[in-house]
């Protein structure tokens, strides 16, 4: 539970101003975002600093899908082995389409999961930054403070920039 | 001792009677699905005599062929099942499990010579006709694939008797119920592995060929082709 | 030559009343008439109509069907492939759109992902209503039984099996990730019940910066794994076919040909189900004749090369002349002559002339009649290949035709039900338009001045780099 001032901007021109000038503030990295009913590109308000990394968990999936998919296929061969069709008990493409269709759905789950988590889905917390004008065109910047100090700064800077509604919440970012 | 049972089919000898498609039905449990099914073609013999007319009127002639199972080495119905209902046994044989069968029909539809058969409803035996069914194999359910299975209860039977008696099964005890009815005794069979047998020395004839050998199918029923002409 | 470029606030959604466009793309959601209850009510008793009959069947046995011998395959599985070509819509448009950063995507990627995933719903369900003894399919599914058996994987429906639950699984998630943002918009907008149905289907997304840019890389990411899932699911498919020793089936054209002929149902289908979306909810400025422009451009092009195909198909045979395979494609001018003629008609003689001039392209009516069309063509097709290969197989002794009865008819209705309702109770409950990604479009939509004229540009965030340069 942290406190945050969150301020109110008609348009991305504004709220760039602001974005600057909390920058010269020297904020603690990272806890500075925006809230929008449409992606902003990077560097237009605010940067995000963290890389994405979820990318990782879709291939691991992709690994891990390619080996449940390989061993259900063997123990299905070889668990109770019957000869069909004159062909090995351990067909090799079969064994390769199935791979193949499991790998790709560990792919996706991973996407899912992986993805979802690094967005910070399914996290419930109790107090959350959030406001729903943002859906009217108004872009919300959000900026974690410690002390009153860099608090009253912060919520000058917004104001400044021609922010509306700047106050100061307690919630999580 | 492995077996390797194989049939063999003397189209000189066949006269196209039915014997053997009766003998079969008996033998099998087989339901008389009735003329308005048969209408529908969805004949239940697991052995049937293909007709085929050679030459125009008034020289027409018919020539028969009977196709049981064929047993296939590389059976292209085992392959497509989802379920193992059919796999190749140890005796070489193309074995049915009935109960294990989901009926997708894909195994009918990847046997070239269609020699699957589907029970399309739950057939019914209204008494006394009940009591005509053999105790040695089931009475199927409707969604149940079946076929020709070269009598596997009398090759179980022999193998039993065999087995008491401290021997190998002889040529010539284990009989299908068609290859024991035919009466021109145009159906053999018996065990290729044994060089001794009657089926072993009978398919040596130059008059052997296969059936659709052309699709890679090795299939262990082997006919022996028609020579005598017509009005034999 | 003196242009002006747009300053950062100039674009179209700050033009853009976004409370009227929210209820204008929210009509489904907001307003219900009579005609929706109708509609459910009338698919709901289509379905129940098929189910009962599916319960007959099952019942009774698949002898009340047309089925015989040796067509053991028809119009059960000419549907599944069908329906399981259809769900290739989604997968063309919002995959495949998404990726090639189409500017006019926007406004069909919802409608056309769930037409994909209910679509595929019904595609899934025909494998069970199909068999002969449908309550033992768990005999598929690989479990430890006391059988000690298990699935044999070399079949292509244990393929089909794998593929489509692949395809499924990927297909829902791809549309519930892709109406997250959508959800969390109903959510701040609703109250009450709606507000907490719609708070736990958006999972607390809030749209911060960071949210957003990982949200943009889950949508890419999905786009990229979902093309090879739909290719591999439609090869699969037709490998049903393809693996089997049927004349006329065993062709290694089977796997692109019916997944070229999934994409341009597929099509087809979009276009259908936009132009009712967009009479039903009153669309008409959303889904705007360019729309179906480059929709029926997409789909002349799917024409031709399905008609390549197919003509590669008959060529072969016709060329080759081997036996088996011509006696099938005998039939064609035989018992199945209607059909046949149904399939090129419908598939190529109608739709490709019309799809060429831009005036039918633009008309929202006028495309309906080669899409409908096409979507009739294509399920001849479908019929074409299941059944006259079996008709006239291998041996002629025992070829005969086949027609469906009242049975196969009703269950299929119920099928075609089915997708109706699923797809009518979606556009209800949940956002049936992309407005996240209309709303995103119009925030990088302005107008520049080119001299004497006024262009829409469309900005286009090309990679990380050049944004912090």
């Amino acid at each position: 539970m942290s406190t945050v001032i969150v301020g109110l901007f008609d348009g991305v021109e504004t709220a760039a101003r602001a974005g600057r000038a909390l920058k010269g503030l020297s904020l603690p990295g990272g806890s500075v975002t925006t809230i929008s009913a449409v992606p902003l590109p990077d560097g237009a308000v605010v940067t995000d600093p963290t890389p994405v990394r979820f990318p990782r968990i879709v291939i691991a999936g992709w690994f891990v899908g390619a080996a449940a998919g390989l061993g259900l296929t063997l123990a299905t061969y070889m668990l109770y082995p019957l000869v069909t069709g004159g062909k090995t008990i351990v067909s090799v493409p079969p064994t390769l389409i199935i791979t193949y269709e499991v790998a790709m759905l560990g792919a996706l789950l991973g996407t899912l999961f992986g993805g979802g988590r690094e967005m910070g889905l399914l996290r419930f917390p109790p107090k959350v930054i959030h406001d729903p004008r943002i859906h009217d065109g108004k872009i919300a910047l959000c900026a974690r403070v410690e002390g009153d100090e860099q608090a009253r700064r912060t919520i000058e800077a917004m104001r400044e920039a021609g922010g509306t509604e700047v106050r100061a919440e307690e919630g999580e970012l | 001792m492995k077996h390797t049972w194989a049939m063999a089919i003397d189209l000189d000898r066949c006269t196209g009677c039915g014997a053997c498609v009766v003998a079969c039905n008996a033998e099998n449990n087989i339901p008389v699905i009735g003329e308005a099914e048969a209408g529908k073609n969805r004949l239940m013999h697991w052995i049937r005599v293909n007709r085929y007319w050679e030459g125009e009127y008034p020289e027409a002639q018919a020539v028969y062929l009977p196709i049981p199972c064929m047993q296939c080495e590389r059976a292209p119905c085992e392959l497509v099942c989802p379920v193992y209902a059919t796999y190749h046994n140890e005796d070489g044989l193309n074995a049915m499990v009935y109960n294990r069968c989901i009926g997708t029909r894909y195994c009918a539809n990847n046997c070239p010579y269609s020699v699957r058969v589907f029970n399309w409803y739950d057939y019914k035996w209204e008494k006394p006709l009940d009591e005509q069914l053999s105790p040695d194999l089931t009475v199927r359910s409707r969604g149940v694939m079946e076929k020709c299975t070269f009598c596997i209860q009398r090759i179980r039977r022999a193998k039993e008797t065999a087995a008491e008696e401290g021997r190998e099964i002889r040529d010539g005890e284990v009989v299908p119920a068609c290859v024991q009815t035919c009466p021109p005794g145009a159906l053999l069979f018996g065990d290729l592995a044994d060089p001794h047998s009657e089926i072993t020395r009978k398919l040596k004839d130059p008059r052997r060929f296969r059936l659709m050998e052309h699709l890679g199918t090795e299939p262990r029923v082997v006919y022996l082709k028609r020579q005598k002409g017509a009005g034999r | 030559m003196s242009t002006e470029a747009p300053r950062a606030d100039d674009h179209h959604l700050a033009q853009t009343d976004e409370t009227a466009l929210f209820e204008r793309l929210s009509r489904s959601n907001l307003v219900t008439t009579w005609k929706w209850y109708l509609g459910v009510a009338a698919a709901g008793a289509v379905l129940l109509w098929g189910v009962i009959v599916f319960l007959y069947m099952a019942m009774v046995g698949m002898g009340v069907t047309g089925y015989n011998k040796p067509v053991f395959w028809g119009l059960y599985e000419a549907s599944l492939v069908f329906w399981i070509g259809l769900s290739h819509s989604g997968t063309l448009i919002s995959a495949i759109l998404r990726l090639t950063h189409a500017t006019w995507r926007a406004p069909v990627l919802r409608g056309a992902e769930a037409m994909t995933a209910f679509t595929l719903m019904v595609g899934g369900i025909i494998p069970i209503i199909h068999l002969g003894r449908n309550w033992r399919v768990y005999y598929a599914l690989p479990y430890p039984s006391s059988r000690e058996l298990w699935p044999n994987m070399r079949s292509p429906l244990m393929w089909d099996a794998m593929a489509i639950t692949t395809y499924l699984i990927g297909s829902l998630t791809f549309l519930y990730v892709g109406m997250i943002p959508d959800l969390a918009l109903l959510r701040d907008k609703s109250a009450g019940g709606r507000r907490k149905f719609y708070s736990a289907l958006s999972l607390g997304f809030r749209g911060t910066h960071a949210q957003w840019r990982r949200y943009h890389v889950a949508s890419t990411l999905f786009a990229i794994l979902i093309i090879p899932i739909a290719v591999s699911v439609h090869s699969i498919v037709s490998w049903d076919f393809a693996m089997a020793k049927v004349p006329g089936w065993h062709s290694t054209i089977f796997a692109p040909y019916f997944v070229v002929g999934a994409i341009f149902s597929g099509i087809a289908g979009v276009v259908i189900v936009m132009a009712i979306l967009r009479k039903a909810f009153r669309l008409e400025r959303v889904l705007t004749p360019l729309h179906f422009d480059n929709l029926g451009k997409l789909l002349c092009t799917m024409t031709l090369l399905w008609g390549y195909f197919y003509f590669t198909e008959f060529l072969t045979v016709w060329y080759n002349r081997n036996p088996e395979e011509w006696e099938v494609f005998s039939s064609y001018a035989g018992p199945y002559l209607p059909l046949f003629l149904t399939m090129i008609v419908c598939n190529f003689v109608i739709p490709f002339p019309m799809l060429c001039l831009k005036r039918v392209r633009r008309s929202v009516f006028l495309i309906l009649v080669p899409a409908c069309s096409i979507v009739i063509g294509m399920y001849a097709e479908r019929l074409l290949i299941v059944i006259p290969s079996l008709a006239r197989r291998n041996d002629p002794f025992i070829w005969a035709n086949y027609f469906p009865t009242w049975v196969e008819f009703s269950v299929m209705a119920g099928a075609a039900a089915m997708f109706v309702l699923l797809y009518m109770l979606f556009a209800k409950f949940f956002p049936i338009m992309a407005i996240s990604d209309i709303k995103e479009r119009l925030f990088h939509t302005s107008d520049r001045t080119f001299g004497g004229t006024t262009v829409e540009s469309i900005a286009q965030v090309e990679g990380e780099e050049e944004a912090h340069a």
